[in-house]
């Protein structure tokens, strides 16, 4: 898999789930706060996304929000 | 980890399942649906099911939003994806759900440009980095992912990008759990409901399993104490002569949802007047569609589409699956012809889907201990 995509489909890990598809959200750690509402966040394996946070306001660097399809819905607890 | 570890405590587990067997009446047999797929996963790779005696049956609902898509929607996008000028982008699973000919994933091959995504954030920026080709993102999701795309819709807006489409398949959790309930298939005693699907609507529009069907759902998180404290409190209800909504995933979910998502999204979107749910059939207001406002974001009104309604293929028993009717064993493909590398019914592809974690975690026809 390629950063925009282009990539092959990944092999699908039927032991963790899809983050996408299934109604599930992940724990991720802000790594950086953008402007205009997005932040840089990680994963619990290092895996990085830009995430949107106009769900949650305001977030600061090191919280951990629950990602679900790019967005985060709520923030974890500390 | 903190506020994972205390979850998955195999003490407290047995505590709690313990707890369970002691409010279930003798020789009442219960059957509770998870509406939610991510519940459905869970309580497979727990092993949650091993837990409770044979006279709970838990009972896999239509809450995987992959499984629930008809074919012919799928037909519809690779419609789309067929032009030549678009990039379609969609999340994995999505690209190996079988259509009438053939999936998404074979659309690339055949030179289609199909991309995954984890999010509608990532489609808008492929559209930013390729300003000469439309790019189609294809949403599908309950509440839980709808927002994600109002508000990637919304920035797009914003940012002025005129590349960018979305081919709406959200769909929403009320109206099925409606037809369920309806349906003489199914007698279900009790709900474990949506846990992040909850967080966007709250647990206020589930109030109408209690009233209306006098059937207890308790909104549940997707750890195994969370699953396991969900069907004890369904359970405590039944025992106590209650039915009502409760909330067990309260660090969570709030009771009234988040109001900049639902405001975001009735913006975005409005209800179509029906959809087709694959194995439900049409059901009346149950799928969200581009508002009039953002109607040069509708990728159903820039391409002509088939529009056909196909059936499913006779050997394939998802509908039955989704209704919960059946287990996903006792569908005559499961695990021969239709497995999740070469998958014939949609519940078979996503994880989330019932078949596939039957499948990925060796659930077969087994026999439990009866209280």
């Amino acid at each position: 898999m390629t950063p925009d995509g282009t990539g092959l489909l990944p092999p699908c890990d039927h032991t963790i789930g899809c983050i996408t598809c299934g109604d599930e959200a992940v724990p991720m750690s802000v790594l950086v706060v953008e402007e205009d509402g997005l932040a840089l966040c990680a994963d619990a394996e290092g895996n990085s996304q830009t995430v949107e946070t106009a769900l949650v306001g305001d977030v600061a660097t090191g919280e951990r929000l629950l990602v679900h399809a790019g967005t985060a819905l709520a923030r974890a607890a500390a | 980890m903190r506020f994972v570890d205390e979850f998955r405590d195999a003490d407290l587990g047995r505590v709690l399942a313990a707890e369970i067997v002691s409010l279930v009446e003798p020789g009442r047999h219960l059957k509770l649906m998870e509406v939610c797929g991510g519940h459905t996963h869970s309580i497979y790779k727990y092993g949650i099911d091993d837990l409770l005696p044979e006279n709970v049956e838990l009972v896999h609902g239509p809450g995987c939003p992959v499984c629930v898509i008809p074919m012919g929607r799928v037909d519809d996008g690779i419609a789309i994806a067929n032009q030549p000028d678009v990039i379609f982008t969609c999340f994995g699973d999505m690209m190996r759900i079988p259509g009438s000919d053939g999936s998404l994933l074979d659309a690339k091959a055949a030179g289609a440009d199909v991309r995954m995504v984890y999010s509608p954030l990532d489609a808008l920026r492929i559209a930013k980095k390729n300003p000469d080709r439309t790019v189609v993102f294809f949403a599908i999701g309950f509440e839980t992912t709808a927002p994600s795309t109002a508000l990637t819709l919304k920035r797009a807006r914003a940012d002025g990008v005129t590349n960018f489409l979305c081919m709406c398949n959200h769909v929403t959790i009320v109206p099925p759990l409606r037809a369920l309930l309806d349906s003489p298939d199914l007698r279900l005693d009790g709900f474990i409901g949506p846990g992040h699907g909850g967080r966007v609507v709250g647990a206020r529009p589930f109030e109408f399993i209690p009233a209306d069907y006098r059937r207890p759902l308790v909104v549940a998180g997707f750890e195994p104490l969370d699953v396991l404290q969900s069907i004890k409190m369904i359970l405590q209800q039944i025992a106590d002569g209650r039915c009502e909504v409760e909330n067990q995933y309260k660090r969570v979910v709030p009771y009234e949802g988040n109001m900049v998502a639902l405001k975001a999204m009735s913006e975005v979107f409005e209800l179509r007047p029906h959809f087709e749910w694959r194995g439900l059939g049409f059901i009346s207001q149950s799928a969200l569609k581009i508002s009039e406002a953002f109607a040069d974001f509708d990728a159903e009104l820039r391409y002509e589409v088939p529009g056909v309604r196909v059936a499913d293929p006779k050997a394939c028993q998802c509908g039955e699956v989704l209704k919960g009717v059946i287990k996903p064993w006792e569908c005559k493909v499961f695990g021969t012809a239709c497995t999740p590398e070469r998958p014939i019914g949609t519940c078979m592809v996503s994880p989330e889907g019932a078949c596939a974690a039957y499948y990925n975690f060796g659930r077969y026809a087994r026999d439990r201990a009866v209280v």
